[in-house]
Formats: C-alpha cells, structure tokens, sequence
C-alpha cells in the first residue's frame, strides 16, 4: 500500500511538470469540443486526435489522451442532455431525463450533476483503479499463455455476445473483427495471410483506420442518407447554472451508487459502459421517492447514469493497463495509441515503465479536476460549438477522419480502405451489427493468437492445459456459461410454449 | 413481428453473406502452410478457426430468418427508427467527396483535396451554397496543413499550391 502511495507521489511528480500539465490541458479541451459534436462518440475522438500527438515523447502524448479520453466523455453528455442526441450507447439513460430536464428549462442543473458527478464518480474510480491495479498486477504475473488466453476468449464473448441486442450479430462482427486481425505478415513464421501480395496489406489492416471507418465514414454515409433533413431542436440553456440545495441533496447518493455500480463493471474484463448506466437509472428509479418523476426530467435520473458512465469508463482502465485487453471500442484505440508508442499494457509495464504508467494514472485524477475547473465556465463556448449546421460539421469530420487515415501511411490505399470500412459501417448500422467487437476482435485477435500458440509450445502441443489450468479452466466454464445460459433459457421456454 | 418480405429478403441475403466471407476465408485458410515451427501450431489454425466460426454464424443468421427473423431486429421501415426515407443523392455526395479527395490529393495536394471533399460533403448534407463550403473547406485544409507541415512536421502533399505554400512538395 505504501508502495504504491510512494509510486502514486512520484506520478504526480511528472504528470505535474509545466509541459504535461499542459499536455493534458489541451487534452482535456480539445476532447471535450470534438467529444461536443453530435455524432462524435469518444472513440471517434481518440481516433481523430492520434495524429497530433506524434511529436510528444510517450508520457506527455499518453497524459494528452487520457485527457482526451475523459473530455470527449464530459462533452458527449452536453450533447446528449441538450440535443437529445446520445453520441454513444452509454449516453442513452442520461437522454432520457437529461433531455426532458432541459426541455424544462433546467439545463443548467442538468449539465452541472452530469458534471460534478462525472468528477466525483471519475475521481473515486480513480481511487479504486489506484487501489486495485497493483493487485491485478500481482495476480496478472502468476498469470500463463493459456490464462492470457482463456482471458481474452472471455472478453470476446463478453463483448460481442452479452453487450448488443444480438447475440449471433454481436459474433459476427467479432469473427469480422478477427478475419481483418489476421491480414498481413504471421509475427512468428514470416508467413503472409490474407494480404494478396497488396503491400499496403502487409502491415496489418490498422486499427485506427477500422474505427475511423466504421464511426466517421459509416456514421457520415448514414446520416446523409437518412436523417440529414430531419430537424433537431436544440434546448437553450436558460437560468442557472447552479443546482439548488433540492438537487444537491437528490445527486449525492446517485453519484455514489452510480460508482459502486459503474466501476466493478468497467473493471472485469466484460467491458462496457451501456449495462451499468441503465442498470443505475433502473436503480434510481427503484429506490426514488417520486418514481413517477423518471422520463420527465428526475435529476436522479441524470446523475446517476453519468456518474455510472464516468465510473466505469475509468475502471476500463484497469483490464486495459493491468492486462493489456481493452473491452471497450474506445479502450480498443488507446490500446492502438499505446502501441504507436511500442508499449505494450500489461503486468510488465508496471515493472518496466512505473514513471510512465503511474504518470498516467495521476494524470487521470489531474484530467477529473480540470474538467471540473474548465468545462462549466465554459459551457457557452460548447453551446455555440452544438449549433455548427450539419453540412459544414459532417465536412469538417470527414476532412480531419480521412486525415488520421492518410498521415499513418501517406497513403491512397488507406483512404480506398477508409472508404470500404465506411460503407461496411454504413450496413452495420442499417442493419443492427454492433461496431465495437470487430474493433476489438481487430486488435486483441493477433495477441490471442500468439498467446495460444504459445501455450501450446510449452505444453508441446498438447491441448489439455486450458483446462488443467484451473484459472484457464474456471475462465472456460464463465465463457461457456455466459454463452449458453440465454439459449437454454430460450430452448426451455419454447419446449414449455410448446406442449 | 415477421418482416415483410423485402426486409426478410435482405436478411437471407446478409447471412448468406456472412456464409460466403466464411467461405472465401476458409478457402485462403486451407491453403496456408501448417508448419508451425516451434509452436507447433501453424499460421494456419486460427485462419481455419476463424473462417469456420464465420460459416457456422452465418448459418445461426440464417436459421433465425427461418424461424421468425433476426433477433431484435433494426426496423425496416425509417418513419420506425425516427428517420426519413433513403436519400441516394445525399449518399452518393458523401462518398464523391471521398473518391475527389482520393483523386486530387496526390496531384492537386492536400488543401484543394480537403476543399473538394468539404464541399461535396456539405452538399450531401443538403447545403446549395457551393462557394461558401469550397472556401470554408479550402481555409480548414490550409490550417490544418499549416499546424501539421510546419508545426508537427507530418509531410502533407501541398500539390499545384507547392509555389505558395513551399515546404513539403511531393
């Protein structure tokens, strides 16, 4: 424990230095004015904003993504409470009441719980991050290939099978996901798979350029074709800011049990931020006195979601640092930013590199302060920010998202990919197939990959340890029973129906 | 609940697709070479795992447009999901602009391709002001190609406006 205050203290030491400061500053507001846009979710705003940090050294371009991380989380909420717009599934709870509290003229208090409770439940998140990730750590070493493996298999399933409305939908992407992982040069034989002889393809398809694609280009496509003539209503932002004694008194404990709710769930390997955020409203709701209020602008309804939203975004944070497997399409690009850099997350980046992960880490509880310091003097900036018509915003998306595409490689082949993504986002959204397992399936196949065949060469090719591993073996039953449970449910009640 | 008949159409059509990816997978999968060296699991496992997981969701999609349809599926009707019916001038702008920017920005350089790419946009977006978007389109591409050029020193093609802008040439 005192260990890990002395590493915490010495964080801070670097992530306080004029220079990241100022990192993680620029961070935190230009997250927060491209997370602003409707339509843009975070993930889409990691992408864009990759380009820009190439010429800081690791630790400042890292401080500048998790602020960028936390900001595009901060202004997707205004978006949601005041366009009605949710730019990410986690944001649908807070449209509910956010936007029916607005429509009643209290925008102000609506804006201001979303925002103080992103940075309580944000900054005891961080706690319970700083708190459990030796501890992961400590376990994560123990760990073998066929642990690493049995783990990844399990986010897989978790992410694609238990998150979206489609169980079978939800694989597929996944196995999409995958397919594209495999593209390029095999790390351990040399030998080419999928490429065609392409050289553009023989350095993988990347990550960026899949996300870029799916959420920009696909999401750009969409819209255009079916609601760019639909009118949206704006609510203005009238009266105060500030939320009175009332309000104060019915946030705090939404706040509280949106964390306990929001940062368990970020933090196991399942990912995701959309079940805690509609878990903590059903519980509001549950335990308010005036149940009747929810859908009509309960700020109960307001606080916690967000709050679970925040909580769980940071506990994301620690598969992905502790274990290097990001759950979640967002955690999936800082996993590609990371790798940029050559760092690979993970028990030994603790060993390693402490300065740099635990100047991360303080940079996290810097970016929550920011937040709160930066963004609700500066709402009216964000409020003209919503009113940029659709053409020149869906113009200025495309010019920076072809951009992030074009500068990895200075390449044409990548905007003709960029393109064949966007048309494949396009049809996933028509057609209801969720983006963020093949994002993830993308970037965590080739890292399964190798850590199967790795268990496989220790054990000499025999199969049994991922079984006679009890961790392997207890994480296989998990997957198996997740998989499985809903069919047999499902099987169950159709035998009843039927007789 | 059932979709109609277009819509069901589609679905069959999706999951066959979904079965013929698999396929065409499969089919590179098995030609990869299998020694693994010491793995012992060659470069072609996972390709033929991956390629049969692929063919076998494909058939659970298409089961399931047997047996009364997707699951929780997206409405086909766009009055249903709050939107308005298929716009194909609006869908062919957006990707003209990309395939201009693609055409242009190796020869007429990045600022004039992100120009192009902002106007046709905007025009998909249902814009008719053609001379406002070009100029707003041309100043964002100069600004960005300003801050990467000379600040972050990322080469970016400046094309016919090399005499002008100097620099990166390419």
């Amino acid at each position: 424990m005192t260990e890990t205050f002395g590493a915490l203290l010495h964080g801070f030491g670097v992530a306080l230095t004029p220079l990241n400061l100022l990192w993680g500053l620029i961070g935190v507001t230009l997250g927060t004015f491209v997370g602003v846009l409707p339509g843009v979710g975070p993930a889409l705003t990691v992408a864009m904003l990759m380009p820009i940090t190439v010429k800081l050294d690791p630790t400042g371009a890292l401080i500048m993504f998790a602020g960028i991380y936390y900001g595009a989380m901060y202004g997707g909420s205004t978006t949601t409470i005041l366009l009605n717009t949710p730019g990410e599934s986690a944001s649908i709870a807070t449209a509910l009441d956010g936007n029916q509290m607005a429509k009643r003229g209290r925008a102000g208090p609506a804006l201001a719980t979303a925002a103080i409770g992103s940075f309580v439940a944000g900054s005891i998140a961080t706690i319970l991050l700083t708190m459990l990730a030796p501890v992961v750590v400590e376990i994560a070493l123990k760990f073998g290939p066929a642990e690493y493996f049995a783990l990844m298999v399990f986010a897989f399933v978790t992410v694609a099978a238990v998150l979206g409305q489609s169980t079978s939908r939800g694989l597929t992407m996944l196995f999409v996901g995958l397919l594209l992982g495999l593209v390029g040069i095999d790390e351990q034989t040399g030998q080419q798979r999928f490429a065609f002889g392409v050289p553009e393809l023989l350095d993988g398809v990347d990550v960026v350029v899949l996300a870029v694609g799916l959420f920009a280009v696909g999401e750009a496509l969409y819209v255009a074709a079916y609601s760019s003539r639909q009118r949206e209503e704006m609510e203005r932002l009238t009266g105060s800011l500030m939320m009175s004694r009332e309000d104060w008194r019915r946030s705090w404990p939404a706040w509280l049990r949106a964390t306990a709710i929001g940062f368990p769930f970020g933090s196991i390997p399942a990912g995701g931020a959309e079940i805690p955020t509609f878990l903590s409203y059903a519980t509001e709701r549950k335990l308010s006195k005036n149940p009747e209020e929810f859908g009509k602008g309960a700020i109960e309804g307001v606080a916690g979601p967000e709050a679970a939203n925040n909580a769980a975004a940071t506990g994301v944070l620690v598969p992905l640092l502790t274990l290097g497997i990001p759950t979640s399409a967002t955690a999936a690009i800082l996993l590609a930013a990371f790798q940029n850099y050559g760092i690979q997350p993970g028990p030994l980046l603790f060993q390693t590199q402490p300065d740099l992960v635990w100047a991360l880490i303080a940079s996290l509880y810097v970016g929550n302060v920011l937040l709160l310091v930066l963004n609700l003097p500066l709402i009216g900036l964000w409020v003209q920010v919503l009113k940029i018509p659709k053409p020149l915003l869906y113009g200025a998306i495309l010019v920076f998202a072809t951009l992030g595409a074009y500068s990895l490689h200075q390449s044409v082949v990548d905007l003709l990919t960029l393109y064949v993504f966007g048309l494949l986002g396009f049809g996933m959204r028509r057609w209801g197939f969720p983006v963020a397992p093949a994002v993830i399936g993308l970037i965590l196949g080739p890292l399964a990959e190798t850590q199967f065949r790795r268990a496989l060469s220790i054990s000499q090719g025999d199969p049994s340890v991922f079984v006679t591993h009890p961790i392997s073996a207890a994480l296989f039953a998990m997957t198996a029973i997740i998989l499985l449970t809903p069919m047999a449910v499902r099987a169950y009640k159709r035998l009843r129906a039927g007789r | 609940m059932t979709p109609s008949g277009r819509g069901a159409r589609v679905d069959v059509i999706l999951s066959l697709g979904v079965i013929a990816l698999g396929i065409a997978a499969a089919v590179v999968a098995f030609s990869l070479p299998s020694a693994g060296g010491y793995s012992r699991i060659g470069p072609n496992v996972m390709p033929i795992v991956i390629s049969i997981g692929l063919i076998l969701l494909g058939a659970v999609l298409l089961i399931e447009c047997m047996t009364g349809g997707w699951r929780a599926r997206t409405p086909d009707d766009p009055a249903e999901r709050g939107e308005h019916a298929f716009l194909p001038g609006a869908f062919g702008w957006v990707s003209a602009g990309l395939f201009a920017q693609v055409a242009l920005i190796h020869t007429a350089g990045f600022v004039i391709a992100a120009g192009a790419l902002f106007a046709c946009v905007a025009r998909g977006f249902g814009s008719g002001r053609w001379g406002r978007d070009a100029a707003i389109g041309l100043l964002l591409g100069l600004g960005v190609f300003l801050f990467f050029v000379r600040f972050l020193n990322v080469n970016l093609p400046a094309g016919w406006l090399h005499p002008l802008l100097g620099g990166a040439g390419l």
